[in-house]
């Protein structure tokens, strides 16, 4: 198949079930309070973005995500460097970091809670935690992926530590830095939604937690579908900028 | 001085942590609010034991049906996506777009569905599990040396014999760290769950001790679920490590770089 007609055959699936979605309530094939058609849904996104109680949650949650984001990259990458660079601190964590991404760091929630309240710090913090450990490892495997022979060559011929850096670590970690960048994201947004639906009184979270809990079907659908764009459209924007960072790998 | 062995140093820390779990409580450096001494939620897991026990069954009962779902339907998926090229070309990149939506949004929508019982856990724990089994077992079998196939085919082997006999040895490390890793998604799923909306299981006694601040019996909870993901790793190490001896030295190192990739592929837990 050529490009255009992987194309074509993926819009056409996704026309396919976006007329399902509108074609079967309608129909009285699927019950029409569980799964309202998708145009009434569509003119309720509509709707719910003109509510000042929807635009102050979505400003809420979007500066959780922000400083969440600016807290646990930062650190997890020291952390991460440090562990790859380091053999022996390297060779104590790395296992028990892979045994904590099996855990679920929701359990957490109750004494995050207690520490922080139930206000914007809790969901920073519980978002910035929940991030961490995907931080560090990601950082150890940019760390990892510069070859040992680049680095010699460039000191044979006299490069500075600070061109080495820059000449060196940087280029080759950068496709990896920026897959470590959406990944940690998608950690980070997942972590302040969890947050938000567990115990808050604003944000999109809690919203869409609460729609579900009063049936709101239309109104939960539409902030579904409102959240999924927003994650889809930076992930994909990101990788778009990773295609274009991996012409530097060799 | 030589230093202790990193495995050494392991046991220290978690031995350390476990006595500052019960010493530093006792000092009253922190509250019982906020952090009840190892000994007292040991005691409360004992006198409680029945209520817990029986909360326990619930949650093993979900996350088994759950794993069922996720690494049956992901293998089968994973198999025709991995296999067949006019799929994989189609779909494989939708499925990496798609993986970008915290998938714990959808639960309001399963509870509305499925009600607030154990379906509501399974559908959104099988789902959760489904795509790092499904993109690994695709990776897996996408990613098969063609040089075997071709062998196999120059010495006349049958369609069925090259699927018996290459296909499925060679994807069964990917598909196995895969299935690891859809086992733990399925046990936070299940987890993550039973804490949102719930009326049974130990999520959800996490969630109704917390409301009453009885923090001794929160812990209880949160000790028998770290118990059980550190049961469900160790046999699942176990299981790769029995399996390990299938794969050839090359195949070992790709399987690593497979296991990196379905890692990064795997939706966010939390």
């Amino acid at each position: 198949m050529t490009r255009l007609q992987i194309i074509f055959t993926r819009l056409a699936l996704f026309a396919l079930v976006m007329g399902a979605w509108e074609a079967l309530p309608r129909a009285g094939a699927v019950n029409p309070l569980l799964l309202p058609p998708l145009s009434g849904v569509v003119r309720m996104l509509g709707q719910l973005l003109g509510r000042a109680q929807v635009q102050e949650a979505i400003g809420v949650t979007a500066a959780e995500v922000i400083v969440a984001f600016i807290i646990a990259v930062p650190l997890g990458a020291a952390i991460g460097i440090l562990a790859a660079e380091n053999d022996y601190f390297g060779a104590i964590f790395r296992p028990m970091l892979f045994y904590v991404f099996s855990i679920p760091k929701s359990i957490f929630l109750p004494m995050f809670i207690l520490v922080f309240g139930i206000g914007f710090g809790q969901k920073v913090a519980y978002a910035a935690f929940s991030t961490l450990f995907i931080v560090i490892m990601s950082a150890a495997a940019a760390v990892e992926s510069v070859k040992a022979d680049h680095v010699l060559v460039a000191r044979s011929y006299g490069a500075s530590p600070l061109q080495v850096l820059t000449r060196v670590y940087v280029p080759s970690m950068m496709p990896f830095l920026l897959e470590a960048l959406r990944i940690s994201m998608i950690f980070n947004f997942t972590g302040v939604m969890i947050a938000e639906m567990y115990a808050s009184r604003t944000g999109i979270g809690h919203l869409i937690a609460s729609w579900g809990e009063n049936f709101q079907m239309p109104q939960l659908l539409a902030g579904v579908i409102l959240l999924a764009a927003v994650a889809i459209l930076f992930n994909e924007t990101v990788r778009w900028l990773e295609g274009r960072c991996s012409t530097w790998r060799t | 001085m030589q230093r202790p062995s990193p495995a050494t140093v392991r046991r220290l820390i978690l031995v350390l942590v476990l006595a500052l779990w019960e010493v530093v409580p006792l000092t009253g450096v922190l509250p019982e609010l906020f952090l009840p001494a190892l000994s007292k939620t040991l005691t409360v897991l004992v006198q409680n034991w029945a209520e817990y026990a029986h909360a326990l069954a619930v949650t093993l009962y979900e996350v088994a049906l759950s794993m069922a779902i996720a690494c049956g339907g992901g293998i089968l998926v994973g198999a025709l996506v991995g296999g067949l090229a006019l799929l994989r070309n189609l779909l494989l990149p939708v499925f990496s777009s798609l993986y970008a939506v915290p998938i714990v949004i959808l639960y309001p929508i399963f509870t509305a569905w499925f009600g607030i019982g154990s379906e509501s856990k399974i559908a959104f724990a099988g789902i959760y599990g489904f795509f790092p089994v499904m993109l690994s077992t695709a990776a897996g079998i996408g990613t098969i040396d063609q040089n075997l196939l071709l062998a196999a085919r120059s010495m006349g082997a049958s369609v069925p014999q090259q699927i018996a006999r290459v296909v499925i040895p060679a994807s069964i490390p990917t598909v196995l760290s895969g299935l690891r890793l859809g086992g733990a998604l399925a046990i936070i799923g299940v987890v993550v769950a039973e804490m949102l909306t719930s009326s049974d299981g130990i999520g959800y006694l996490v969630t109704r001790y917390r409301t009453v601040l009885d923090s001794p019996r929160v812990f209880a909870a949160i000790l028998m679920i770290l118990v059980l993901s550190v049961v469900f790793d160790l046999i699942a190490r176990w299981a790769e490590r029995r399996t390990l001896a299938w794969q050839t030295a090359g195949r070992r190192e790709r399987g690593a770089q497979i296991r990196a990739r379905s890692l990064a592929a795997a939706p966010a837990t939390a």
